[in-house]
């Protein structure tokens, strides 16, 4: 087993990684920037080392620097969380040259997988189904507009090297592709440092269905199920949810299998995400993340296992001690990503001190987070701060059970997306599970203020008796005046049995 | 005590005396109570409980949090709600409404240049925040009068990006 680990992120995963390693006896060392000094990450590990000032580049994204890190604090093992360094196969070969184990798959399945263009050819060649599109990417508008003539709109422009949305543009109209083609490069080159760009065909109403599958350096590879991600705003996923409420047993086991193909065609090691998009039974190929994915609890929650820990024993050289027909799923479990971002300015990110946090807790309910109170949130890093996340025997209960513990969520100090994710748990389509990733789209009354009447009356109230506390409290008292004079007129009629005290 | 609350679009008139709590002339019953050394109170509205996280930020202005929604709330007494009429407030804007950045942020493009006649909803500018472009759209028509930001320039919360004028106004020039 691995004896020491460098955590190479920040954050909730930073946080996830931690808790998973200190579990196995394993010495923990994080890293830091500047203003994460203090972060959560670096309070739960056993050691921590600065590596630079805020911006990523400068500090987490400095590959060297975390290499050097490791050597010096003697740890046998980096794990890179997700973002950052997690899919740059350059660094997964860097930390093996440095005699360091990658908790992740070799380097060149990362480069496989990492160019988008080249995933889609294997996976065909392997027999998992493709959307219609390019596998190369394409140099200039002009040529972006030739091709989507073949492909045929809408098309999807995405970022050779990307994920997570960024660098992705879906263009409905000829004249809207060279403008929307420019934005796209700029974002690939900005988040990946590489401008290159494809096109796929655009599904009208797909579903985003992923399945996770964990492989061991030994050729074993299982698929632990699906999750459900279509609730996304812009490709960024809001809420994941295990198993999805639309596809059935025999879909569910054709996907992993495809997804099992897909993972032995590159000699799969550690946990892994195919996506793919679902639409009435078909579902295609989107591609696949070698790395952790920020939704992995939901699919613990119902398979009861743990990937973090798997990765981490996957790495050490431990094979798989179970098969595929050992794995089955119990319940249902939900995933909200609380984010630093305003649902009632269209998640505009909103920055500021968290100074007042009060975390869900009570049955079936867990919390993946990466703030503290009196942690600064600011806009050098994504805006997730935490994953509130739960189980219970059915979707139904999983979904009262979300709606409870998001009432409980108090985050102040900053915006968040809670009060979204809090009307998505009583809007019916996602209730009745008759939802694509157009939902957001097609339910933008969620990104309104719903405030109730009674709900202003009590703020209008709870504000006057606040200002008149604290008048009363600020005023010099007058000579001779008993203590009792104090307590406000108001409150005094509240407490029938204190009149005549004073 | 007379107090004028403004919570969201609305304003609200409760009136503390001898005699209990009105809330826009009628009586409710209510009580207030603190979380020692927490910013935490709990409300009783008639009996109905609600958990609130109060913070103030001065000159009557509170910051309130109650199950996941938050409540920016302008405490006036009569003395200052008087003041406040007088010198007028606000006199709303003239024209259409400027364009100002709606978080820190770099700028990535402006797509528009002096003179430019806008409608509502286009694109004017996009400012990359948490490495996401965000395209900022005109509130309304109108025709681009100045510029005060280029693409590279970092901006603040509010900062003025680019106003305008309408159309009809300058069809008067």
């Amino acid at each position: 087993m691995i004896r020491s680990l460098l955590v190479a992120n920040r954050g909730e995963i930073a946080v996830r990684i931690v808790r998973a390693a200190r579990e196995r006896g394993i010495r923990t060392i994080a890293v830091y920037s500047e203003p994460d000094r203090l972060a959560p990450h670096v309070l739960a590990a056993d050691e921590a080392y600065a590596i630079g000032p805020a911006p990523s580049a400068e500090s987490y994204l400095v590959a060297e620097r975390l290499i050097e890190v490791a050597k010096r604090a003697k740890a046998d093992a980096i794990h890179p969380g997700y973002g950052f360094l997690a899919e740059r196969a350059l660094f997964a070969q860097a930390v093996e040259d440095a005699g360091l184990i990658f908790v992740g798959p070799r380097s060149e399945t990362i480069t496989a997988m990492g160019d988008k263009t080249e995933a889609r050819r294997r996976m065909a060649a392997a027999g998992v189904p493709i959307v219609p599109g390019l596998t190369e990417s394409v140099a200039d508008p002009e040529a972006a507009v030739v091709a989507a003539r073949d492909v045929g709109y809408p098309v999807l422009l995405k970022a050779s090297a990307g994920g997570g949305g960024r660098g992705m543009r879906v263009v409905e109209r000829e004249e809207d592709l060279p403008r929307a083609f420019d934005a796209a490069q700029r974002e690939a080159l900005a988040a990946f440092g590489d401008d290159a760009v494809y096109l796929e065909r655009y599904l009208d109403s797909p579903r985003h269905v992923e399945i996770q599958v964990l492989g061991d350096a030994h050729g074993n590879v299982v698929h632990l199920g699906e999750r459900e991600c279509s609730i996304q705003r812009r490709h960024q996923k809001l809420v994941e949810e295990a198993p999805s409420p639309a596809i059935t047993q025999e879909e569910r086991a054709a996907m992993g299998e495809a997804a099992v193909r897909a993972a032995q065609a590159v000699a799969y090691r550690g946990a892994g995400t195919v996506e793919f998009l679902y639409q009435n039974g078909d579902f295609f190929f989107l591609e696949m993340n070698t790395r952790i994915q920020v939704e992995h609890p939901v699919t613990e929650l119902v398979t009861g296992i743990d990937l973090v820990d798997w990765q981490l024993r996957v790495a050490s050289g431990e094979a798989l001690d179970f098969t595929q027909a050992d794995v089955v799923m119990s319940g249902h479990a939900i995933e909200c990503r609380i984010t630093s971002e305003d649902p009632l300015s269209g998640f505009l990110p909103s920055t500021g001190v968290v100074t007042r946090l009060e975390i869900p807790s009570g049955a079936g309910v867990r919390w993946d987070g990466g703030i503290h109170e009196g942690f600064e949130v600011s806009l050098h890093y994504d805006p997730l701060l935490a994953k509130l996340i739960v189980h219970g025997a059915s979707r139904e209960i999983a979904i009262a059970r979300m709606a409870r513990a998001l009432d409980e969520l108090v985050i102040t100090g900053i915006e968040t997306s809670a009060s979204f994710h809090r009307r998505v748990m009583d809007e019916p389509d996602f209730r009745a599970g008759t939802f694509s990733i157009r939902y957001l789209d097609e339910h933008t009354e969620l990104l309104e203020s719903d405030t109730s009447e009674e709900a202003l009356r009590a703020a209008a109230l709870a504000a006057a008796l606040l200002e008149d506390e604290d008048r009363l409290r600020h005023r010099i008292p007058r000579i001779g005046a008993s203590a009792q004079v104090e307590m406000s007129s108001w409150r005094a009629a509240g407490w029938p049995w204190r009149k005549g005290i004073s | 005590m007379i107090y004028y609350v403004a919570v969201g679009e609305r304003t609200f008139v409760v009136e503390l005396g001898p005699d209990g709590v009105k809330l826009d002339g009628d009586v409710v019953e209510v009580d207030l109570a603190h979380v020692d050394g927490t910013a935490v109170s709990n409300l009783l509205v008639d009996h109905v409980s609600h958990r609130i996280v109060a913070r103030g930020t001065g000159s009557g202005r509170w910051s309130l949090h109650s199950r996941g929604r938050r409540f920016e709330a302008e405490v006036l007494d009569e003395r200052a709600r008087t003041i406040r009429e007088m010198t007028g407030g606000s006199s709303g804007p003239i024209g259409p409404r400027p364009l100002k950045a709606p978080m820190p942020g770099l700028v990535v493009k402006v797509e528009v240049e002096v003179g430019d006649v806008v409608e509502a909803g286009q694109g004017i500018a996009i400012v990359e925040a948490m490495k996401m472009e965000n395209e900022l759209k005109a509130a309304g028509p109108g025709r681009v009068h100045a510029i005060h930001v280029t693409a590279g320039d970092t901006v603040e919360k509010d900062q003025l990006l680019v106003e305008f004028v309408a159309l009809d106004e300058e069809g008067a020039e």
